[in-house]
C-alpha cells in the first residue's frame, strides 16, 4: 500500500497534466510494481484522497483525481 | 451475507425537524404572485410561462417572491438567489452560449461525487449564483417516501440552498440545485446524521441504482426489484461514493418486461423480471374478458366507447410471434415462442398472470447518444435466479467491471467497449456460451464470428466430400 502510494503522489507531482484518470494512476503505478490490480491501486488512492494529498475533480459526468496545492485547487 | 443497517432507521418527524413556521411557508398571496415581478428584465424566460405545459419558469418565480418575503437571517444563500438564476437564463438566451462554468473540485470529505461543481461567469452581474452547485440525494427505492420527508428536506435546501429541486434526476435521486461551497458539509452532515440519507452517484462511479415499484405495488413483479436495489446500492457504496471507472455506470431494476424504469434503455446493466415457466391462464376470467364482464386493460380507455372487447384483433393478432389462438373456446399459448412482451397480461391481468418460476434477465450497455449514438441495451443472460443476498448476480457484476476498468477508454460506456470489442468477447469475459436467446432487440440476433474451436469439425473440409452431395 504504502509503495502505491508513494508511486501515484511521485506520478502526481512529477507529471506535466495537474489532472488525471483512475487508469492513468492505474499506468503510474504498474511501472513501478507490474502486478497491482486496479482494487488495491484505488484503495491506494482513496486512502491519499483521505489524508487530503489528492482532491477529486469532477466535471459531474466523469470524475479525475488531482494533487491538492498543484493547479486548480480552489473555487473558480 | 445480505446488508444489514448498522441501526435501526428512525422515523423521521417532520414537527422535531422542521426549519420554518407555517406563517414563513405560506408567505405570499397568488395576488402578490401575480403582480410579483423578477428584479431582471426576462422577456424571453416569461415566454416559456405560455402554453398548456407547466414550467419551471412559474415554479421558480413562487419561490423567487417566497424567499423575497422570508426574513434575510431565515436563509444562509442570498434570497435573490433565484431572481438571478432567471436573469443569467435571460442573458444565455441573449446570448446564445451558456453562463455556467461546469465542474470543480467541489465536493464533500471522502467522497469523489454526489456534488457538481456549478460557477456563474458573470459574477458580478449575478453574485447570489456566483456558486451554485448541485447536490444529488440517493432516492429511498421506488421513491417511497412520505411527506415528513419531504417537507423536511425542502426545509433543509431553503435554509441552505436555493430552495429549487429537481424531482428527480435520471437516476432517481432528488437534485438539490444550487448552493455556495461552504454549506455543502453543512448539508452533507443534516441529510447523514439527521435525515439519515445519503449522496448518490455522479461522475465515474456506480450511479445511484433506481428500480421500479416492484412487489410492493405490483403483482406483474417478478423480482423483489427494491430489496435487490437495496442490496446492491449498500454492497457497492465503496463504486457509488470513490470513482475508479472509466465513466458513468447505471443499474436499473425493472419488476417485469414492461420495464416501468425503462432500464433497457438507460442503464449499462439492465436487471428486468422475467419468468421461464409458462404464463398461468384463467380460462374463465378469458371468458369473462370475452363476455364483457371483465373490462379490459384493468379499465383503462374507458372514458370513450371503443365498442366489445375482441379478443382476436385485441390481443391473439397482436402478439409479435403469433404463438396464441383459442381452441376449442379454450386460448392456447405457446410459452416457447412468447418473447414477453406483455401485451396480453396488460390487456388481461386477471386472465393471464407471468408464470412462478421467476428471475430476471439480464441486459448489458444502454446508453444516451453521446457517441455512437443512443443504444439500447443487448439482453445476454436470457435468465438468472433472484435470491438475497445475490451472490450471482454480483459474480455477474464484478466480471463485468474488471473487464471494462482494464479494457475501457476514458469516459467509454460499457455498451461501446461491447461494442468496440464485439458480443463473442464479452461472452468470454463473462464465462457463458453464446445462445438463441441473446438478442440485441425483439427478433433480430447480434453477429456472432465463431472461432474454430467452437464449431464442431472445425472449418476445414474435404471439398470432394461436400461436392458430391452439393453439385456445383
Amino acid at each position: 500500500m504504502e509503495e502505491m502510494k508513494k508511486a501515484i503522489l511521485d506520478f502526481a507531482k512529477s507529471s506535466k497534466k495537474t489532472k488525471f484518470y483512475f487508469s492513468d494512476l492505474e499506468k503510474a503505478v504498474q511501472k513501478v510494481i507490474p502486478k497491482a490490480k486496479a482494487r488495491e491501486i484505488k484503495k491506494a488512492a482513496t486512502a491519499l484522497i483521505n489524508e487530503e494529498k489528492l482532491i477529486y475533480f469532477s466535471t459531474g459526468s466523469s470524475t479525475m483525481y488531482g494533487l491538492k496545492g498543484r493547479g486548480q485547487t480552489e473555487d473558480h | 451475507m445480505a446488508f444489514e443497517p448498522r441501526e435501526e432507521q428512525k422515523e423521521l418527524k417532520y414537527q422535531e425537524l422542521r426549519i420554518y413556521s407555517d406563517d414563513e411557508l405560506h408567505n405570499y398571496t397568488e395576488e402578490e404572485l401575480k403582480n410579483f415581478k423578477v428584479k431582471h428584465p426576462i422577456p424571453d424566460v416569461d415566454e416559456l410561462e405560455k402554453g398548456p405545459w407547466p414550467s419551471f419558469v412559474a415554479d421558480a418565480k413562487r419561490e423567487a417572491l417566497h424567499r423575497k418575503k422570508l426574513a434575510d437571517d431565515r436563509m444562509l444563500i442570498n434570497s435573490e438567489c433565484v431572481e438571478d438564476l432567471l436573469g443569467q437564463l435571460q442573458v444565455s438566451f441573449d446570448d446564445g452560449e451558456t453562463h455556467w462554468k461546469h465542474g470543480g473540485i467541489v465536493g464533500v470529505f471522502g467522497y469523489g461525487g454526489g456534488v457538481i461543481g456549478r460557477y456563474s461567469d458573470l459574477q458580478e452581474q449575478f453574485p447570489s449564483i456566483a456558486h451554485f452547485h448541485t447536490m444529488r440525494v440517493n432516492q429511498p427505492m421506488s421513491k417511497f417516501y412520505n411527506t415528513d420527508y419531504l417537507r423536511a428536506i425542502c426545509d433543509l435546501w431553503e435554509y441552505r440552498g436555493s430552495g429549487l429541486l429537481n424531482m428527480h434526476g435520471s437516476t432517481g435521486d432528488i437534485i438539490f440545485l444550487g448552493t455556495f461551497t461552504e454549506q455543502l458539509e453543512p448539508v452533507f452532515y443534516e441529510l447523514t446524521h439527521v435525515l439519515q440519507q445519503d449522496l448518490g452517484g455522479s461522475g465515474s462511479n456506480l450511479r445511484s441504482p433506481s428500480c421500479c415499484l416492484g412487489k410492493a405495488r405490483c403483482e406483474w413483479s417478478c423480482i423483489d426489484t427494491q430489496d435487490m436495489c437495496y442490496e446492491l446500492t449498500h454492497y457497492y457504496q465503496d463504486e457509488l461514493h470513490r470513482p475508479a471507472f472509466p465513466y458513468k455506470f447505471k443499474f436499473k431494476f425493472d419488476g417485469c418486461p414492461n420495464g416501468c424504469v425503462a432500464s433497457i434503455a438507460r442503464s449499462d446493466m439492465s436487471y428486468i423480471g422475467t419468468w421461464r415457466d409458462n404464463i398461468r391462464i384463467d380460462q374463465e376470467a378469458v371468458q369473462a374478458y370475452i363476455g364483457g364482464e371483465i373490462p379490459p386493460n384493468g379499465g383503462a380507455h374507458s372514458g370513450r366507447d371503443w365498442g366489445k372487447f375482441d379478443i382476436q384483433k385485441e390481443v391473439i393478432d397482436l402478439c409479435p410471434t403469433k404463438c396464441m389462438r383459442m381452441e376449442d373456446g379454450k386460448l392456447e399459448i405457446n410459452d416457447k415462442e412468447c418473447t414477453r412482451c406483455m401485451h396480453c397480461i396488460n390487456v388481461m391481468p386477471r386472465a393471464l398472470r407471468p408464470g412462478l418460476d421467476t428471475g430476471c434477465s439480464i441486459l448489458f450497455g444502454a446508453k444516451a447518444p453521446i457517441l455512437e449514438g443512443a443504444q439500447m441495451s443487448v439482453l445476454t443472460i436470457p435468465f438468472v435466479k433472484c435470491e438475497p443476498p445475490y451472490e450471482n448476480i454480483k459474480e455477474i457484476v464484478e466480471k463485468v467491471w474488471d473487464w471494462w476498468m482494464e479494457e475501457g477508454k476514458n469516459r467509454e460506456r460499457l455498451g461501446e467497449l461491447i461494442q468496440r470489442y464485439g458480443i463473442p468477447k464479452f461472452l468470454e469475459v463473462l464465462e457463458i456460451p453464446a445462445m438463441p436467446q441473446m438478442v440485441t432487440e425483439p427478433r433480430s440476433n447480434p453477429y456472432i464470428f465463431w472461432k474454430e474451436e467452437d464449431v464442431p469439425g472445425g472449418f476445414k473440409r474435404d471439398i470432394n466430400e461436400y461436392r458430391a452431395r452439393h453439385k456445383r
